[in-house]
């Protein structure tokens, strides 16, 4: 099975990449704000947008949160209980 | 990097290349099914083409596989990733030109197979037939790809990566690697070469190419558009964002091993078989993850989908993918493989994948993307949206369960044997036995082609009703207001 | 759109342990001091600075000890005491002989780093922390899982195996893949067990680093030479796993602790660094919210926290004052409702006249509870870290003497038994569970306004057998109620009725909360206030008015109305009305029960708490508000007899906790084994309770007694399993049945039950 002297080092490789990619990531704070990345592809920051940045029409859904959705971006960092 | 307005207008997104293989994606869409229906069609009548070198089926069927899977669903991930990277980077694609390049070389390098294949040029590797100068394109169109793609995301506005990009970077680099290693092989001739790799040691590689391509091809890429066009269709988040970057990366993890189901039972050493089994049940727990994140995206909202058809196609292509990914691992353990290696079942579980889980998340996708790439917000007539679900579903359900019930009954037939060892049925009953459910997947995937038609016509009557628009990046547009 | 953008960080990132000079001293500037240290005076008038500290490098209860040694060895501190669950220091030292910047630096000397309690600088070291946490067990998790693919072909191969190349191809390949999980991710467990050694100790870490080691070393051998005295078997599988699980359970174990960290943090996150004060003109102009005067009018728009404790005098609005009653749905707030400091205005912007500020707002109060319940280490951390030492050295023993017993055996399996022995004993579990278990219970309690200062105190609360209230403040709710009308005059003239009616009227004149129980009785006949003139209020007495004929009457108490005090009348609950010196009615007054009072008692006592009410009030008055709520009654009773009642209670084994007021019974408080308070105002902070319940809600009390009786059952479980882990586990260690990747995995998955069974306290 000498191909496996091929498919070994390969994926030793691959895996060293990917640990690059992952440090980056973390590095770069990819993942310090999970959930409110999920929301940022409905934002609609101004008025002469394509077509499809408009269509949200997105419902936040506990009434805490509809109160909350007007409080600036600022203190909602802050961060609440939950 | 200081993007500077052209023309002193907005600055625009750039989605000429996206517009073309949007288009290009309902074309080979079209062409790539017809070639199907057609070999159908032989395998059940097979005087069908005789006596016509390049209407053989064993020449056309390689032209099928190719067209579905790199014309079909390649220009379909080239359009939707080329469209996604620059709305949720917030800025037009890196290298424009390029980009064009990549659009006209991929459809040069769909041409040519379907030149070359039907002539019968082709090295037998499956998935990785086509010779060595169009081998050479594809891997130039590839790194431009791969440049443009991680041009754009490198020069985003946007701090975060948005999780479909990951998938789609992870696609890429993947093929790339599949590609370039499965096929290193020594010319012989324009169109001729051998492969650098021999005997069981070429089957491993092919393997791990074969099954890597469905898990980054077939799979990650399309995900990225899933975890896209449901939450813009559907206009709710991602029902967990967390989870699906744990998704993500689970993916990545297990995926690269698993390719040795493909050789049960056969030279490979038993060990490298068994760990291909294992680690194919693995993969069934990040599979699914992905699955239910995208399903419960519509949680609360069910209702959306009695009348949004777009929004059928997608999750409809969830739950085949859900299938899917179940079928395949209970598919790799040797006991169940035993039976249904080499048998229709096979073929069966590739179409559920295909048809019904990337073929329908392609079709989602299209929907939401062509109108908008010709400045209206919905298709010609959605109407004709739902008439294609319908069809389409019916056509894939007739094709999987007729190739089930053929995949089990040939594998029972196969393996019947006397009590003095003798086999009870000899093939060529197995393949009489066959016969009506070929006819049956004839008439699924006739249906299915039929639906793609139905999408074709509402394309061409989209396109001739709309017109190209200039889509202003949102974030640089306020710069320059304020500026 | 960029809601990602950072808080700007204070000047001084104090988590680099290559800090210059400057660095440190900047944590001596007095703004930066005052934010992170009260200062007190001891009984010989020095000046003592108590100060909070954010600690980092900690990874388990037994990183406590060093810290504190070395802030006792920097001269003049008085007392240093780490909680290493929440990664928190409360130093006690002279201002006269040291500095804060002394204490930081003694801390990284020690091998951890320090920063002052403030928010921005914990929260970019708990980002760090948690950011490096997540890289570690990423690569440990990922590297685990390539290498378990390497490894699983030999598992797999049946009698024929594999050839022996390929087998050194993936041994090979598996050894790269532990590198960077041996070189990065166990890193914390190497450093952790360097630390130890230093100073002598035994730390959790050294049988972890140990194990870790030598399974790396014997498997690189056995790798490099297949035929050589350490075997072939390799187990790089087992040693990366076994690194993965355990950085998990700690992750999630620092998830906890960044929980209650950050609750802290949002409370002093919510109060604003800077308020819009109006002046004269209208116009507003920005201050530094110490620079607040009651008095002052303050802007305050949508999304701030209030800067300081005041009444609304401009707009309406809704506010979030989760922080201090538990409750998250928000309170409306209209003109001259009280508005606290550290709450959120969720609906308008509104304008403000402040009342309190800095430290007599309930904000502060609450924060330094918080600060101090945090750096308090739970007596159940103390009793697992004192066996934790002896059990530690009990393991090193067992497995050296494991390793060379074998040697005579099998000299092949010397070495993997030594491992196991080492790697499966689990002192972790009580190390990493027991203060996260307590940790996770005063969360869930604060959610539910239930403040704990001393989370020691969770464990006799969990055992109370008698519960005694007091009255004034705690059962009642301060406000009183009309019960009993009576005539004493003849009755001619105008009907008891309308007498009442008059009386109301009057008393709308008045803020005295007997006149409002009155103005509540009769509410139709406050709109006759208009038809007294002339009134006047004498402090401690009563109102006088004249009426439409200019007669004079007086509501009020017996002396204002010329009567003789009653015998035996409780006069705080009594009034009269009628024209001056001429009695008519006579309005008898009665304090109002908690809402949630009876329901609270009655839960109480079918749990079977004895529930005593203990007040200096008098006993016919005691008595009956007992009955109410159908618990014992001891009233009249002076201090020295509440005292003894708690006293005769313990001496017939109770166990027994008081709740009061906080503030007048301190003798009795310091009594009873459990002391509670009920939150108001800026009592909190003299308060000596163990615990304070929060937004007036009797049914803290319950609360606290069930999350109690909880967190003390989990540990409990906690300790069982982990006996009886370590019970049967040892020994098959020992007898060489357990090989190294079933000691990693178990020991890893045992730390890994306990701190889920810890997390269910906050169910």
């Amino acid at each position: 099975m000498e191909v496996m002297y091929l498919l070994v080092p390969l994926s030793v490789l691959a895996v060293l990449a990917i640990l690059c990619v992952f440090a980056w990531a973390v590095g770069a704070g990819q993942f310090d704000d999970l959930e409110g990345e999920g929301l940022r592809i409905f934002d609609a920051t101004d008025a002469a947008l394509d077509a499809d940045q408009a269509d949200a029409d997105v419902r936040i859904e506990k009434s805490l949160n509809d109160v909350a959705a007007r409080v600036p971006a600022e203190i909602q960092e802050k961060g609440r209980f939950e | 990097m200081k993007l500077e307005a052209a023309h002193d207008g907005p600055v625009v997104y750039d989605d000429t290349a996206v517009r073309g293989f949007a288009l290009a994606t309902v074309l080979w869409g079209v062409v790539g099914m017809a070639v199907g229906v057609f070999i159908a069609a032989q395998l059940a009548w097979p005087e069908l083409g005789t006596g016509i070198p390049w209407l053989s089926y064993g020449r056309l069927r390689p032209l099928h596989t190719n067209a579905v899977i790199f014309a079909f669903g390649g220009c379909a991930l080239f359009a939707t990733s080329l469209h996604v990277v620059q709305r949720t980077c917030q800025v037009p694609l890196f290298a424009p030109l390029l980009a064009r390049f990549v659009f006209w070389g991929w459809q040069a390098v769909i041409v040519a197979a379907a030149i070359t294949l039907p002539l019968g040029y082709t090295r037998g590797k499956e998935y990785a037939e086509l010779e060595w100068p169009i081998g050479l394109l594809i891997a130039i169109v590839w790194v431009a790809y791969a440049v443009v793609f991680f041009g754009t995301v490198g020069r985003r506005r946007v701090r975060h990566v948005y999780v479909a990009n990951w998938f789609f970077g992870a696609f890429i680099l993947a093929v790339a690697l599949l590609h370039i290693v499965n096929g290193a092989v020594m010319p012989a001739g324009w169109l001729k070469s051998y492969s650098v790799y021999a005997g069981v040691q070429d089957a491993m590689v092919q393997w791990w190419y074969g099954h890597n391509a469905v898990g980054f091809f077939l799979t990650a890429g399309f995900l990225g558009m899933m975890y896209y066009y449901i939450p813009k269709q559907a206009g709710r988040p991602v029902y967990s964002y967390r989870l699906s970057i744990v998704h993500f990366w689970a993916l990545i993890f297990t995926y690269m091993w698993a390719g040795p189901h493909h050789l049960h039972y056969t030279a490979l050493p038993d060990w490298a078989q068994s760990i291909g089994m294992v680690f194919s049940l693995i993969l069934l727990a990040p599979s699914w993850g992905g699955m239910i994140n995208g399903v419960m995206t519509l949680s609360g909202a069910w209702h959306k989908l009695r009348d949004d058809p777009i929004l059928k196609f997608l999750i409809v292509s969830l739950s085949f993918y859900g299938m899917s990914t179940f079928e395949g691992p209970m598919m790799s353990i040797k006991t169940v493989n035993a039976l249904s290696h080499y048998t229709d079942w096979t073929i069966g579980h590739v179409h559920s994948g295909a048809l019904g889980w990337v073929g329908l998340i392609s079709m989602g996708s299209m929907y939401y993307l062509i109108p908008r790439m010709f400045g209206r917000t919905s298709m010609y007539s959605v109407r004709a949206i739902d008439l294609h679900f319908w069809i389409a579903t019916v056509g894939i359900v007739l094709y999987i369960a007729s190739m089930w019930i053929a995949g089990v009954m040939q594998g029972l037939m196969w393996r019947a044997v006397n009590p003095d060892g003798t086999l009870v049925y000899s093939f060529v009953e197995g393949v009489k036995a066959t016969y009506p459910f070929y006819i049956v997947r004839f008439i699924g995937g006739l249906l299915y082609l039929g639906g793609m038609l139905v999408m074709a016509w509402n394309t061409v009557m989209t396109v001739s009703r709309g017109r190209v628009t200039q889509a202003p990046v949102p974030a640089l547009a306020v710069q320059q207001q304020g500026a | 759109m960029n809601s990602s953008a950072s808080i700007p960080l204070s000047p001084v990132a104090a988590h680099s342990c290559a800090a210059a000079a400057e660095d440190v001293q900047a944590f001596d500037l007095p703004q930066r001091v005052a934010r992170y240290t009260r200062f007190e005076h001891d009984a010989a008038g020095r000046r003592i600075g108590v100060s909070s500290l954010r600690l980092s490098g900690i990874t388990c209860a037994a990183c406590a000890m060093p810290i504190e040694l070395a802030l006792r060895g920097v001269d003049g501190v008085r007392e240093a005491s780490v909680n290493a669950a929440a990664s928190r220091a409360l130093v006690r030292w002279d201002a006269q002989r040291t500095r804060p910047s002394e204490l930081v630096r003694a801390v990284r000397d020690a091998g951890y780093d320090a920063a002052p309690d403030t928010a921005i600088a914990a929260r970019e070291m708990r980002r760090t922390e948690s950011r490096q946490s997540l890289w570690r067990f990423f690569v440990a998790a990922f590297c685990a899982m390539q290498v378990m693919m390497f490894s699983t072909p030999a598992y797999v191969a049946g009698p024929a195996g594999i050839e022996p190349d390929l087998k050194r191809l993936l041994d090979w390949g598996s050894f790269v893949l532990a590198l960077p999980v041996m070189l990065f991710s166990a890193g914390p467990f190497f450093s952790g067990a360097w630390r130890a050694l230093r100073s002598r100790r035994i730390g959790m870490d050294v049988p972890v680093a140990l194990g870790i080691a030598v399974s790396f070393l014997a498997s690189t051998a056995a790798a490099l030479d297949p035929g050589g005295p350490l075997g072939s078997e390799v187990y790089f599988d087992s040693l990366t796993m076994f690194v993965a699980f355990l950085l998990g359970a700690r992750a999630l174990e620092m998830r906890v602790r960044h929980r209650a960290a950050q609750m802290l943090e949002t409370a002093m996150g919510a109060l604003p660094e800077s308020a819009l004060r109006l002046r004269e003109d209208g116009r507003a102009e920005l201050v530094d919210r110490t620079q607040l005067r009651p008095g002052d009018r303050v802007r305050v728009p949508l999304g701030q926290g209030f800067a300081a404790d005041g009444r609304l005098i401009e707009g309406e609005t809704a506010a979030d004052e989760s922080l201090l009653t538990g409750e998250s749905a928000p309170v409306s707030k209209g003109h001259g409702d009280e508005v606290v400091a550290g709450s959120v205005n969720l609906l308008a912007p509104v304008v403000m006249r402040v009342e309190r500020t800095g430290e007599d707002t309930r904000h502060e109060a609450i924060v330094a509870l918080m600060r101090e319940a945090q750096s308090q280490r739970g007596a159940a951390s103390r009793a697992a870290e004192r066996w934790a030492g002896p059990f530690l050295w009990a393991v090193l023993a067992l497995a050296l003497g494991a390793a060379l017993a074998w040697q005579w055996v099998d000299s092949q399996r010397a070495a993997w038994v030594a491992v196991s022995v080492l790697v499966v004993t689990c002192p972790c579990a009580l190390s990493l569970a027991a203060p996260s278990a307590l940790l996770a219970a005063a969360d869930a309690l604060a959610r539910r306004g239930v403040l704990m200062r001393r989370l020691e105190s969770l464990e006799p609360m969990a055992r109370i057998t008698h519960l005694f209230v007091d009255k004034t403040g705690t059962l009642t709710a301060g406000r009183s109620r009309l019960v009993q009308v009576q005539r004493v005059s003849a009755a001619s003239g105008p009907g008891d009725e309308e007498l009442l009616d008059r009386a109301a009227a009057l008393a709308a004149w008045s803020q005295h909360p007997l006149s409002k129980a009155l103005c509540e009785a009769r509410p139709w006949a406050v709109a006759g206030a208009s038809h007294w003139r002339s009134v006047r209020e004498r402090a401690g007495e009563g109102l006088e008015g004249l009426d439409e004929f200019g007669a004079a009457w007086r509501l009020g108490c017996a002396a204002w109305l010329a009567r003789p005090a009653g015998e035996g009348e409780d006069e705080s609950a009594c009034a009269w009305f009628g024209p001056a010196g001429n009695a008519q009615l006579r309005l008898q007054f009665e304090e109002a029960l908690r809402p949630d009072a009876v329901s609270t008692l009655d839960a109480l006592r079918r749990e079977g708490v004895r529930v005593t009410l203990l007040s200096g009030d008098a006993p016919h008055r005691v008595d009956a508000l007992a009955a109410a709520c159908a618990i014992e009654a001891h009233g009249g009773a002076s201090p020295a007899e509440k005292l003894q009642a708690v006293r005769s209670a313990q001496a017939l084994g109770a166990t027994v906790a008081m709740l009061g007021d906080g503030i007048n019974d301190a003798a009795v408080l310091a009594q009873a084994d459990v002391a509670l308070a009920m939150g108001s105002g800026a009592m909190l902070a003299r308060s000596q309770a163990d615990a304070v319940l929060m937004g007036d809600r009797l049914a803290g009390v319950l609360e606290l007694r069930r999350t109690a009786r909880r967190c003390m059952r989990i540990t409990r479980q906690n300790l069982v399993w982990a006996a009886a882990y370590n019970a049967v586990c040892v020994p098959l260690a020992l007898a060489g049945a357990l090989p190294p990747w079933a000691a990693g995995a178990g020991m890893a998955a045992s730390s890994l039950l306990v701190m889920l069974n810890a997390l269910r306290v906050r169910a």
